[in-house]
């Protein structure tokens, strides 16, 4: 009796000692704003990942050094969304719930992956809270009826955000561009994946519209290993072009290193942003591949100059493919929660106010241009790039402004 | 007709490594009634293995005349040795003090032990794919009828050729013939003086350096290795041991090969997608018409 007595003291004084914990971390964190950020940050899609984050952590740290309104200090809290070294919505909508219930978090950077996203909205827009992604650019995501769906909760609040532009304009792009390299035989594989899919879709679609012709369409399992068979398939069609939609981590890699197996190695292979960090996988076997990447070419973009350098000087690491975009994303962020608490006279800002912010963004420059948004949430002047990897090197090759459907 | 025939070679030298992996499967589970789940994952460790021994020797790329059979010989070695010595730890921490529990529990270690290498070899060399040097030289052979790369072949040999031995080293040698014995009769072979743990952990032996082997061939055929390779290989090859018959050497043989090609099949007729879907089919098919495979014969008191 006595020694559940003590036990039991020694729960409530430890209970307490938590209580006084949380109220003097809550005291310290008063004058603190927490941006969420959810990216794949291990595994076969940390590489882009990391580079990702860097961009974002940049842009935060330079607004601390400035100083925000009413003397707020912004802290980055970021989540990994990659399981067994891929990225998974599981993970992310579980990252997202973590960000929601932590009332100090006013808006959430990410994620890196389309299906991740199609995930999460459905969350913030529960919850109100802005969303802003460098890198989601399936199209279902804010147009039509796809992005209606995971805005059910709150159908007329638009939550979600991004600064790339969309699958359909990458893949039209493709499709012109492999075109104009007078390849005119493609044979279409993809992942499944809600980006890789959409992508595949919108390649096969235009490129058939230029006058191309498409020699199949293929959709490959997940956690593929031998792709011999499907590639003999592919080689008996005589392709002058494969096309994948999906990610090096879903298959790009390995079917490119068979690719040389069944004699089609000397065939050039085209994907999306999805795939720039091909060589990873496979190695010298990479050459040929051409991509294209939703963003500007930052090294070329004066308005990039800046962070390059400071991006270098920061990282000693040369920029990733959506480093840029991840500075700018944070940077819309940034700026959002900077007006808003003006506006609220220096007082904490409530997420509403934030993404009201965030969705009124016009004219805001950063270095991949400058950003405002539509009604749907996606970027006002999109530009895209298009890359060839040669002797293990990425070789940019061509920007092009893609005007708004419809403009 | 030449597409079919190209099918069937991409299936034969995919079977091969299934068929490697199945016959370690069908070895335990005739020895000790067990399905070790922790099998696959013995497989990718070959692969880490390997991999591991190229980069200490400097290979990065294909090996020509004594290095190609010096390098990948010793390469091959290390993985085998290292699996095997694996696959007996792992019989005598997690499986020995159960062999007399009720058939869950092993199974349960069994999913655990996959669990533990799993996460072991993501802590080892990281979670993204990892690049394997291409060691075999890949000519390939134009046939009259269909083209062969020189991978394949020696992926089709080196498997046919690790099954022979087997198959002599069951069949011929005093230590296969105890195995056959601890098989049939755990307690008879006792009696007869037969050191049934020693048996059993030979058979352990032998099929973690089997897996092994395939780990290796399947490395330097694909140029790439995975930490979770092993989760859906090691279905795979569970799904043939089925299909031939669990508990069958030969079954798991022929099962190895038939699964393979039938997955080549499926994805040249069907679509990639759809390979998966139809060797699980297969596995569903047979557990209710034919659940002892094709060579299998009905024994009482097995799962």
């Amino acid at each position: 009796m006595m020694l559940r007595r003590s036990a039991a003291l020694a729960a409530i004084v430890v209970l307490a000692a938590a209580v006084a914990g949380c109220a003097s971390s809550g005291g310290a964190a008063a004058k603190t704003i927490e941006i969420g950020i959810d990216l794949p940050l291990s595994g076969a899609d940390a590489s882009v990942g990391r580079s990702t984050l860097n961009g974002m952590l940049l842009a935060i740290d330079q607004a601390n050094a400035k100083g925000l309104p009413g003397g707020y200090v912004l802290q980055a809290d970021q989540l990994d969304d990659a399981v067994d070294g891929v990225h998974s919505p599981e993970q992310g909508v579980s990252n997202v719930r973590t960000f929601v219930s932590n009332a100090n978090v006013v808006v959430v950077l990410g994620p890196y992956n389309s299906n991740v996203a199609a995930a999460e909205i459905p969350i913030t827009n529960a919850a109100g809270m802005a969303q802003i992604s460098p890198s989601a650019v399936s199209d279902g995501l804010t147009l039509g009826s796809d992005a209606r769906k995971l805005r059910r909760v709150n159908p007329t609040l638009n939550t979600f955000f991004r600064v790339c532009t969309t699958d359909s304009r990458q893949g039209s792009a493709a499709a012109a561009f492999a075109l104009k390299l007078g390849l005119k035989r493609a044979y279409v594989i993809d992942d499944d994946e809600t980006y890789g899919l959409d992508l595949a879709n919108v390649f096969t679609h235009d490129y058939r519209k230029l006058g191309g012709t498409i020699l199949g369409h293929d959709h490959i399992a997940k956690n593929t290993q031998d792709f011999t068979s499907l590639l003999t398939k592919v080689a008996a069609t005589k392709p002058q072009l494969v096309f994948y939609g999906g990610t090096t981590s879903t298959g790009a890699g390995l079917i490119r290193l068979q690719m040389f197996d069944v004699g089609l190695g000397s065939v050039p292979f085209m994907g999306g942003d999805g795939i720039p960090d091909i060589a990873t996988v496979a190695g010298k076997r990479a050459d040929g591949t051409y991509y294209t990447v939703a963003a500007p070419n930052v090294e070329k973009l004066p308005s990039a100059r800046t962070f390059l350098k400071q991006y270098r000087a920061a990282y000693h690491a040369n920029v990733g493919p959506y480093s840029a975009n991840a500075y700018a994303a944070a940077e819309v962020a940034i700026h959002a929660i900077s007006r808003a608490l003006v506006a609220n006279g220096n007082a904490r800002p409530s997420r509403m106010m934030v993404l009201k912010e965030v969705a009124s963004t016009d004219r805001l420059s950063t270095p991949i241009g400058t950003i405002g948004f539509d009604a749907n949430g996606d970027v006002k002047e999109p530009v895209l790039s298009l890359y060839v990897i040669q002797n293990g090197h990425a070789h940019f090759i061509d920007q092009i402004d893609v005007k708004p459907e419809g403009a | 007709m030449h597409e079919f025939l190209a099918q069937l070679v991409n299936g034969i030298s995919l079977g091969g490594i299934y068929a490697l992996i199945a016959v370690g499967y069908t070895m335990v589970y005739g020895i000790v009634e067990l399905i070790n789940f922790a099998h696959g994952d013995v497989y990718t460790l070959g692969a880490f293995v390997a991999l591991t021994v190229f980069a200490g020797l400097g290979v990065s790329g294909e090996l020509h005349g004594v290095a190609l059979f010096v390098d990948s010989g010793l390469a091959l070695f290390a993985a085998a040795l290292a699996c095997g010595v694996i696959g007996m730890l792992i019989e005598r921490i997690a499986y020995r003090r159960l062999r007399n529990a009720p058939r869950l529990a092993p199974l349960i270690t069994a999913i655990g032990v996959s669990f533990i290498l799993e996460n072991a070899m993501q802590a080892w060399k990281g979670s993204a794919p990892l690049p394997f040097p291409a060691v075999f030289p890949n000519p390939i052979a134009h046939l009259r009828v269909v083209d062969v790369s020189a991978q394949q072949a020696i992926v089709v040999v080196l498997a046919v050729g690790a099954m022979i031995a087997l198959q002599f080293f069951v069949a011929r040698t005093r230590t296969g013939a105890a195995m056959r014995a601890v098989a049939q009769d755990r307690q008879a072979a006792t009696l007869m003086g037969i050191d049934v743990d020693r048996t059993i952990a030979i058979t352990f032996a032998v099929a973690g350096a089997l897996a092994g082997l395939a780990g290796f061939v399947s490395g330097a055929y694909y140029q790439s290795t995975w930490f979770l390779n092993g989760f859906a290989a090691g279905l795979k090859a569970f799904t043939a041991a089925v299909v031939g018959g669990i508990g069958n050497l030969a079954g798991a043989m022929l099962g190895g090969f038939l699964i393979g090609i039938i997955e080549s099949m499926a994805t040249w007729i069907l679509g990639g997608q759809w390979s998966n879907v139809t060797v699980f089919i297969i596995l569903i098919v047979a557990l209710i018409f034919r659940p002892t495979g094709l060579l299998g014969q009905r024994v009482p008191e097995k799962i």
